[in-house]
């Protein structure tokens, strides 16, 4: 699975409701995401790569590719499976 | 410079009210929750208030309000740790505890204020705290105050809960949040499976039932009635001021917890106690509940029964409530300005939720009758219903 595929299934896991999810997709225009449901995200990806997110880095995130670049920046060895 | 600065950026925007020559919000309202109820100068239907059993025009807690003025006067001008501590406060207190189910509580000036302060006395840094989406502003901004580690999970969602519970260590205390009646969904929390979850994982449960105290239940005495929970080792909160009539909030829990909070929550300890007035107010409430709940509480079932199944008749879409609260889902924020429009330009008084108070595409119109409304004004209000459906082409 890609850091892209497993980021997109995160997401999908912490959604109030059932979404068509791409790459581009625009997590608070087109999935209407409040900040709980963002921080849900963000939880949810830091139990899952061991990292740390602060609230000042997830504000900036936009879409599912900036999720996905800020994962492999904070981490570099980041191996898909 | 900077003063200017500072009042220019306080803006609020207002293009919607512009665009629709309609605001909705702080509407001059000339009478109490009164069948009708007059606005502007108006007749309207009154479907905005959270007054469930219509107990705020009731003339025995009028009466009760009117004669404790008269004893005590207007305020006791003091905090609960000094002047404020009148006996029918103390009284009132143990009863509330009893009425829902807990061992002690403490009566705040409002349940915002008793959730916002609660945290910042309670939960520290190293704390967990694992809350509801939807979980009311008071309790997201006492929590986000406290300035621990927060977790939402998805709304009303054991199983969800369950995976986060399971990510718990390295935290000192972990607090779970939720309410018992989301008001803008109407949907009632699966009390009684997260608290199983809480005693499984070691964690505090924490409750606010402001929309189910005086609401659910077979004697109205609110969430743990309702979902038959005993013993309960937690923290509950509720208002004073929907079913129960009146202004104010409390905390309840077990005596260890609220002899703590009397001295170390600075928004008690430092906030003019509930006025002689409003305990008197409340404490006649709850005789009436105890003595006339069953059929009171028929009529409020009932009413959300008929607006609920004549606005679903009608295409209306609803959120799938549980509580007499019939909620309209409008995604479209333009669609939802313009459908509060019609409903106010046919006087009927209803509340639209709009971000952030709801999520972006799910902002809702909430209606919520209260048993005081006579059966004509109910059917009057479903036949206005089915005159807007129609206007709205929904039907």
């Amino acid at each position: 699975m890609t850091t892209e595929e497993k980021v997109i299934k995160i997401i999908k896991a912490n959604l109030e409701k059932k979404a068509v999810i791409k790459i581009d997709t625009d997590l608070r225009k087109d999935l209407g995401l409040d900040s709980f449901a963002m921080l849900m995200i963000v939880n949810a990806l830091e139990d899952e790569y061991g990292i740390s997110i602060d609230d000042q880095h997830y504000q900036k995130i936009t879409t599912v590719a900036d999720i996905v670049k800020s994962l492999k920046s904070h981490c570099p060895n980041l191996k898909e499976s | 410079m900077r003063v200017r600065d500072f009042y220019s950026n306080l803006h609020v925007d207002k293009s919607l009210t512009v665009k629709y020559d309609f605001n909705p919000y702080y509407c001059d309202i000339k009478s109490g929750l009164t069948d009708p109820l007059i606005v502007e100068g108006n007749e309207f239907i009154n479907l905005a208030s959270n007054n469930y059993l219509g107990l705020a025009t009731d003339e025995r807690v009028k009466e009760a309000i009117a004669s404790a003025a008269h004893k005590y006067g207007s305020s006791m001008c003091g905090t609960p740790i000094a002047t404020g501590s009148i006996t029918t406060l103390k009284k009132l207190e143990i009863r509330l505890a009893k009425f829902v189910g807990v061992d002690d509580a403490i009566i705040f000036p409002s349940c915002f204020q008793a959730n916002s302060a609660l945290f910042l006395s309670l939960v520290k840094p190293d704390d967990l705290v694992v809350i509801d989406h939807y979980a009311h502003a008071s309790l997201v901004q006492g929590v986000r105050l406290a300035g621990c580690k927060i977790k939402p999970f998805l709304h009303n969602n054991p199983e969800h809960l369950k995976k986060l519970l399971e990510k718990t260590s390295g935290y000192h205390q972990v607090f779970v949040v939720t309410e018992s009646v989301f008001s803008t969904e109407g949907s009632i929390a699966p009390f009684d499976d997260i608290v199983k979850l809480c005693t499984e994982f070691d964690a505090i449960p924490v409750i606010d039932d402001s929309h189910g105290i005086g609401v659910l239940g077979k004697e109205g005495h609110g969430i743990m009635e309702d979902k038959n929970i005993k013993n309960f080792n937690g923290i509950y909160t509720a208002s004073l001021g929907k079913a129960l009539a009146n202004v104010g909030g409390f905390v309840g829990g077990n005596k260890s917890l609220i002899e703590f909070l009397r001295y170390s929550c600075p928004g008690l300890i430092y906030s003019t106690a509930l006025p002689p007035p409003i305990i008197a107010g409340i404490d006649k409430v709850l005789d009436i509940l105890e003595q006339d709940f069953t059929a009171i509480g028929a009529r409020m079932w009932e009413y959300k029964r008929l607006i609920y199944g004549c606005l679903a008749n009608n295409g209306f879409i609803l959120t799938p409530s549980q509580a007499p609260i019939t909620s309209i889902l409008v995604t479209d924020l333009d669609a939802c300005a313009r459908m509060a429009k019609l409903i106010h330009n046919n006087h009927i008084l209803a509340t639209p939720f709009v971000p952030p108070s709801v999520p972006p595409n799910e902002n809702k119109i909430r209606l919520i009758a209260g048993a005081n409304l006579s059966q004509e004004t109910i059917l009057k209000a479903l036949e206005i219903f089915g005159r807007i459906a129609k206007e709205l082409g929904l039907k």
